[in-house]
């Protein structure tokens, strides 16, 4: 169908906007690792301030994700901290108490 | 692979709720509060034991040779010589020495009090290692995910590029200059998420394509394909240039995406909120049509799209033409007093893959034609006018819509333009008290006291006419 006539104009060439892709993403279309992220923040604050070990690794695994989900453009440094916080949570909770975990659940099941 | 991971995964968390179902329950058994109980059982009878042999310690050595001593020390003035005989305290050096109470009782104790890290086994610290092993399996799937849907799109840039060549003058375009131009143009977003952008084309300004592939990267995302399965999309989207179309919205979509559209886009919401089944104009089933304008619908939907219709079904998600397009709806409470930005756009949604399963090489073709079909539908819309009647029904459709736009926000907007004013006087009446002049400052509060005096007198004009 286009064969006939070759259909490229040269001199209507428009140079890329990155915007452009980014006025037309939907919302709740990239809020993964956002909420990966809050809910990291509010798990690791749980581990250090009440010592659950499970919150602890819970916040390790939500910032994994938050890091997997992540746009290459997104802030390196938001992503590194998340890590760097809930690796402090694990870490400092294993220090105060070196015990191995129990489970949240465990005292449902005795 | 990624089944494979995924089926590990679940069998490690399976077994971690089960082992910690019974590790519980076993717990009781053998742990120290069970070794403190027999303790507590045993003590009252090991003390009455070693009494009961150092009484009979006592009276095997004291009995014979020193019966007599022994009535004297009890009748003795002094109550504290027994320390300093030596015979006293024969047998009971001998007895209590190793078994008295008192040094027992603490020996039980350092035993019970020992604590459970200094003996703890590594089979104590099981959650811990599932907990790590569950973050290994989800690096390994992170790194095979991402490299295998850096595969994929490559893949289809490398099937579509003589095609977009043959369309477009500027394929691959970063936006960055020129000379940056090594890599082979693919964007990429995130993980799953790849774009190419073409332009220069007749009748378009440029054409955008996202690869929105699965997060195969994301172990969660990889769990919920099994539950959910989720096609490796690509859409398109084709920024039309002006006044070479004509106007009206029509959406032909299948019926998940068509719910979505219905409800999320402001364009089809506003104009054609009503989903038609595609039977009726010939379209296979699972279709829906959205049209504001029934003569386009019946012109766009012509034999040789109808035709790829039917052929490639399963890989169409969405066709969507808009002149009025302004993405995704606002949301309510963001009072906006300006009607949104429009463009006019083809969106074509295609599934490169269907449910996760990489097409062969003859998937790959039946992809081809429909972009194929996407540049055919370009070139049409170029050509297509509406007639006369439809070309009025559709703008009568936009200035209706424009009206209540303008309706709506007539108060939100009255009251924007009372505040600029008010914000303008303020500055103005900011500088004048900055003003060093004193003559100019009386001149201003003049002005402005004729001013309110003026606003004013209309009023007082009403009241007179009021009183006679």
């Amino acid at each position: 169908m286009n064969s006939s006539s070759d259909p490229r104009r040269p001199e209507r060439e428009v140079r890329y906007k990155p915007s452009v892709s980014s006025s037309q993403a939907q919302p709740g279309d990239n809020s993964t690792p956002d909420y990966m992220n809050i809910l990291g923040m509010i798990f690791s604050m749980c581990g250090l301030m009440m010592r659950l070990k499970w919150c602890a690794w819970v916040a390790l695994y939500c910032s994994c994700i938050s890091f997997a989900n992540s746009k290459v453009t997104d802030d390196a440094k938001q992503i590194l901290s998340s890590f760097m916080l809930s690796i402090s949570a694990v870490v400092m909770s294993y220090l105060q108490n070196p015990q191995p975990m129990t489970p949240p659940w465990a005292s449902a099941i005795q | 692979m990624k089944l494979w991971l995924a089926v590990v995964h679940i069998i490690l968390v399976a077994t971690n709720i089960w082992v910690t179902a019974h590790f519980h329950e076993e717990l009781p058994e053998d742990n120290e509060f069970a070794e403190f109980e027999d303790f507590e059982e045993e003590k009252p009878a090991q003390t009455i034991n070693d009494r009961s042999t150092e009484h009979l310690k006592e009276s095997n050595n004291n009995n014979q040779d020193f019966e007599e001593e022994d009535v004297l020390i009890v009748d003795g003035d002094s109550e504290f010589d027994h320390f300093q005989d030596e015979e006293e305290f024969e047998g009971l050096d001998a007895a209590g020495g190793n078994a008295g109470p008192k040094s027992d009782e603490p020996s039980t104790l350092t035993i019970t009090k020992i604590p459970l890290h200094l003996r703890a086994r590594w089979d104590s610290f099981y959650l811990e290692i599932l907990m790590i092993i569950g973050l290994l399996v989800y690096f390994i799937n992170y790194v095979a995910g991402r490299s295998k849907n850096a595969h994929i799109s490559e893949m289809w840039l490398m099937e579509h590029k003589q095609l977009l060549m043959d369309n477009f003058s500027l394929v691959g375009d970063t936006g960055k200059s020129t000379e940056d131009m090594s890599e082979n143009g693919l964007v990429k977003e995130s993980q799953s998420h790849y774009s190419l952008y073409c332009s220069g084309r007749v009748g378009c300004d440029s054409m955008l394509i996202e690869l929105k592939l699965i997060k195969r990267q994301d172990l969660v995302a990889v769990l919920a394909q099994l539950v959910r399965p989720q096609n490796d999309q690509a859409h398109i989207r084709v920024e039309l240039a002006k006044d070479e179309t004509d106007n009206f919205v029509l959406a032909i979509a299948t019926k998940r995406t068509a719910m979505h559209l219905v409800r999320d886009m402001a364009d089809i919401s506003v104009y054609c909120p009503e989903k038609r089944l595609g039977e009726k104009f010939g379209l296979p089933s699972g279709f829906y049509v959205m049209s504001e304008i029934a003569e386009a619908a019946s012109a766009i939907l012509d034999t040789r799209v109808l035709q790829a219709f039917s052929k490639f079904s399963p890989y169409i998600d969405y066709i969507y033409i808009s002149d009025q397009f302004s993405g995704p709806k606002q949301q309510e409470d963001t009072t906006q007093l300006t009607m949104p930005e429009v463009k006019r756009v083809l969106l074509v949604g295609l599934n490169i893959s269907i449910k996760g399963r990489i097409t062969n090489a003859e998937g790959q073709e039946k992809l081809k034609l429909l972009l194929q079909l996407t540049f055919y539908l370009l070139d049409k819309l170029r050509r297509f006018k509406l007639s006369k009647e439809g070309k009025s029904k559709a703008d009568k459709n936009r200035l209706r819509v424009e009206e209540a736009f303008l309706k709506t926000t007539h108060a939100a907007r009255a009251e924007a333009a009372a505040q600029r004013r008010e914000e303008r006087r303020r500055a103005e009446k900011e500088r004048m008290l900055q003003e060093e002049d004193p003559d100019k400052q009386r001149k201003w509060e003049e002005k402005e006291q004729r001013r309110l005096a003026k606003k004013r007198a209309p009023r007082m004009k009403q009241l007179k006419v009021k009183a006679l």
